[in-house]
């Protein structure tokens, strides 16, 4: 079974190689390469190319549009386009909340929001987070109020990525006080337009706007965007949490920066020498190129179990954990073989045409950009500390 | 020469509590909007109040200050994260000027530099990127600190006869071209090119050291008061996040109470620990032997690099989505911290050194 698993995926992995340097249009490319920063209408192109191809909702059952490919072949497509330094996939509406509605939603509510998820026609906003609800996600507070056939929504949603851009909002709320805290959440689909939705920005470290406060006051939300059952919404969302389950994208971001590492090691000269004659640099990328093996190794092994129904509920943690801490100190390590360019942020240069850094390679900037972004991949979706946690319960029993 | 402990005691409080009215984390915001790349007025405060007499040699009525009293002010720049040229202008500029100069340059520039009116710069890393001939300078320097907002660089580069030499160059003049950058933490800098400006040799040393012993005594120096910086910032980030940690709830209950991240923080502590004694070490160890001051001032510097890093990173870490946003201060001290590894020759230069040292010192 797993050969021919693995041949499979290797073949998407070929397709994907090829689409990205023949057909993926120059401009994106290059943007995306020199990692400058995407707008909505770069990811709105992105999304609908990949749509073209067939892959954007891959992993979907036929009847949706999907391919129902495995979790192998799923895993391998979102690596291969990471590895290629191409535009994240925006999760929220082909990853997360479209499978959400096609397995616990009503008839109509397929019909109205899959074909602008499979389109990326519309955009979607993740409102989970809330200032008091981080890890403990159960401790939400947001509460909806059911009056006549809608739900009257009020609280504050926080971290919310790229909400400014979103046409709608999936949301936990609290419908219920009683019992677990975990029982009284429902799951509602928000019109981004509604009266009372207001969208304030918050700044991160890398000098842009990904993410935001979300707050409702009265909103009135029609009890026909409830998902599902009332007060059933944490089975959906931990449904949902399933789903980031195959995260290639991480295995292939540590790929790209280390790759983009070895490059920078022959281009940076110490005393007229290449850095990468080096024995300390040397050592540094050897222990990277080990970690990164094993790291890959475990990755296939961990979801080929997913396929074959042996997965023990850890190989997503082993992934998000390993992945995550190695792209960051591999991107660190670049950084500092920049040398003097990567010392210097120059936030404009990321948005000017060509955009070009006043020293080093094209993609300095971005490369500054992505580094102080990432410290937030140990801390969104479960963070490092919450996956350990996770380890420790569910698959140690501890 | 050694300053007394009173006297540093003094010094430390009254930049700290200077620092605490003018350069809070919200007034360092406020700045950071504005095009320059530090306050004029905080600026002529330090001048005013006599911190950046502090290298300046008594025979000029300053205070000739020693590592250990750099080292006092610099932990308080760290913590403050300031933005004043301070470092180069005020203690490495001022110190060159001091050692090198001609009676005729030192009564002409120190008294400048402790006003604040003149400032400096220096690029002492690379003397091969530039060429000197007949007191004209020639070549490219990718960065310089402060470059954009000095009058006078210091550069070390080659004479015609493959004599290292100290040059100084004056920033108006039509032979030299800056572009103005700013660095990861917001402070200035520029590329520099030079087309025959003309300079000044500062030649003449008269502390019994070479010009070649006295730029490498410099360089250690350097490196020694970021040390300081580093505890400073250091310091910060571990006092801010033990706080965090006591007050943020989740699952009912404050952060802290979670014996993983109480481990962190102590392994965090220990690392403070570490470097204030490293330190202070190599701070006594500059006026010693050269052997012994390479590799503690090496060791210490990239232990430091080292665990500012860390300390910056679980920093970052622990304070969750609120770690990475523009409004917390942390933020602000995890870019200054990445700077660290490349400055003056930078931490892989350092380790190298100490294995060198440490081995041969066996
Ligand atoms: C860039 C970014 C984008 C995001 N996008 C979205 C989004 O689109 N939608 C959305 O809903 N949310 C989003 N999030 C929110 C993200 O899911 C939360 O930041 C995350 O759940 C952590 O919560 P918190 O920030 O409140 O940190 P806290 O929960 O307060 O945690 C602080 C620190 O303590 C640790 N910690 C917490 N509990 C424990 C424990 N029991 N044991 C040990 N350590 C512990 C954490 O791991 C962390 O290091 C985003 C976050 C970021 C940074």
């Amino acid at each position: 079974m797993s050969t021919q698993l693995l041949e499979k995926a290797q073949q998407l992995r070929e397709a994907v190689r090829h689409f990205v340097a023949h057909e993926m249009p120059a401009e994106l490319r290059v943007k995306s390469q020199r990692h400058q920063v995407l707008e909505r209408q770069d990811y709105l192109q992105w999304m609908q190319l990949l749509e073209r191809k067939g892959w954007a909702v891959g992993h979907w059952p036929q009847q949706y549009g999907g391919r129902q490919w495995s979790s192998l072949e799923r895993f391998v497509f979102e690596d291969e386009l990471a590895r290629l330094g191409c535009p994240w996939i925006i999760p929220f509406g082909v990853k997360y909340v479209g499978p959400v509605i096609y397995t616990f939603g009503s008839e109509q509510q397929k019909q109205r929001f899959l074909p602008g998820i499979v389109k990326t026609e519309e955009f979607w906003a993740q409102g989970y987070s809330e200032p008091g609800a981080g890890s403990d996600l159960a401790g939400l507070r947001t509460r909806a109020v059911r009056d006549g056939d809608h739900y009257v929504v009020n609280g504050q949603k926080v971290w919310t990525t790229y909400a400014q851009w979103a046409d709608w909002l999936f949301c936990l709320v609290r419908t219920g006080t009683d019992g677990k805290p975990q029982s009284g959440i429902s799951f509602l689909l928000i019109d981004m337009r509604s009266p009372g939705v207001t969208v304030k920005p918050i700044h991160t470290m890398d000098g842009y706007h990904h993410v935001n406060e979300v707050w409702l006051e009265d909103v009135r939300v029609p009890v026909e965007n409830l998902v599902g059952e009332e007060g059933a919404g944490w089975t959906y969302a931990k449904f949902l949490l399933q789903n980031e389950r195959t995260a290639g994208a991480i295995v292939g971001q540590a790929r790209h920066v280390l790759d983009r590492l070895k490059k920078q090691a022959v281009e940076t000269r110490v005393d007229g020498r290449p850095l990468i004659e080096q024995p300390l640099m040397r050592n540094r990328i050897g222990e990277f190129e080990l970690r990164f093996l094993a790291l890959e190794q475990a990755s296939y092994a961990g979801v080929l179990a997913m396929d074959e129904g042996r997965d023990n509920g850890g190989e997503a943690s082993l992934i998000k954990i390993r992945g995550t801490e190695l792209y960051q100190q591999v991107s660190e390590t670049l950084v500092d073989a920049l040398a003097e360019a990567g010392m210097v942020f120059d936030t404009e240069a990321l948005h000017a045409t060509p955009g070009l850094p006043l020293l080093g390679a094209d993609d300095v900037g971005g490369i500054l950009k992505e580094h102080l972004y990432n410290r937030a991949n140990t801390i969104f979706g479960g963070s490092s500390e919450v996956q350990r946690n996770i380890l420790a319960k569910v698959v140690l029993g501890l | 020469m050694t300053t007394d402990i009173e006297t540093i005691g003094m010094l430390r409080n009254s930049l700290e509590r200077y620092v605490e009215d003018n350069c809070s984390f919200l007034q360092r915001q406020e700045l950071m909007k504005e095009p320059g790349s530090f306050s004029q007025q905080v600026w002529s405060d330090l001048a005013e109040f006599g911190f950046l007499s502090l290298c300046l040699p008594a025979e000029h009525d300053g205070l000739d200050g020693d590592a250990a009293a750099v080292g006092a002010l610099m932990e308080v720049v760290g913590q403050a994260l300031l933005q004043e040229p301070f470092l180069m202008s005020a203690v490495l500029a001022t110190r060159l000027v001091a050692r090198l100069g001609d009676a005729g340059q030192r009564g002409r520039l120190l008294v400048g530099l402790a006003a604040g009116e003149l400032i400096f710069s220096c690029a002492l890393e690379q003397a091969d990127a530039c060429q000197l001939e007949d007191n004209r300078l020639s070549g490219r320097i990718p960065l310089v600190m402060h470059g954009d907002a000095a009058h006078g660089l210091l550069v070390a580069a080659r004479d015609a006869r493959g004599q290292l030499q100290l040059c100084l160059v004056d920033t108006d003049q039509s032979g030299v071209q800056r572009t103005a950058a700013r660095l990861l933490d917001g402070r200035g800098a520029a590329s520099v090119t030079l087309d025959n400006a003309q300079v000044e040799l500062l030649a003449t040393p008269n502390n019994g050291l070479s010009l070649v012993d006295n730029l490498q005594l410099l360089r250690d120096e350097a490196s020694v008061a970021l040390c300081g910086e580093a505890c400073g910032m250091i310091r910060v980030l571990l006092d801010t996040t033990n706080d965090y940690l006591k007050v943020r709830k989740q699952f009912g209950k404050p952060l802290a109470v979670n014996q993983a991240l109480q481990h962190r923080m102590a392994d965090l502590y220990l690392l403070l620990q570490e470097a204030l004694a490293l330190t202070d070490a190599a701070q006594r160890a500059l006026s010693g032997p050269v052997a012994e001051r390479r590799r503690l001032v090496s060791g210490a510097y990239t232990y430091i690099c080292d665990a500012a890093r860390q300390v910056a990173n679980e920093a970052v870490q622990l304070h969750g989505g609120l770690g990475i946003t523009e409004e917390l201060n942390v933020t602000h001290y995890f870019r200054r911290v990445m700077l660290l590894n490349s400055l003056f020759g930078g931490r892989d230069q350092h380790f190298l050194r100490f294995v060198e040292q440490s081995l041969t010192a066996a």
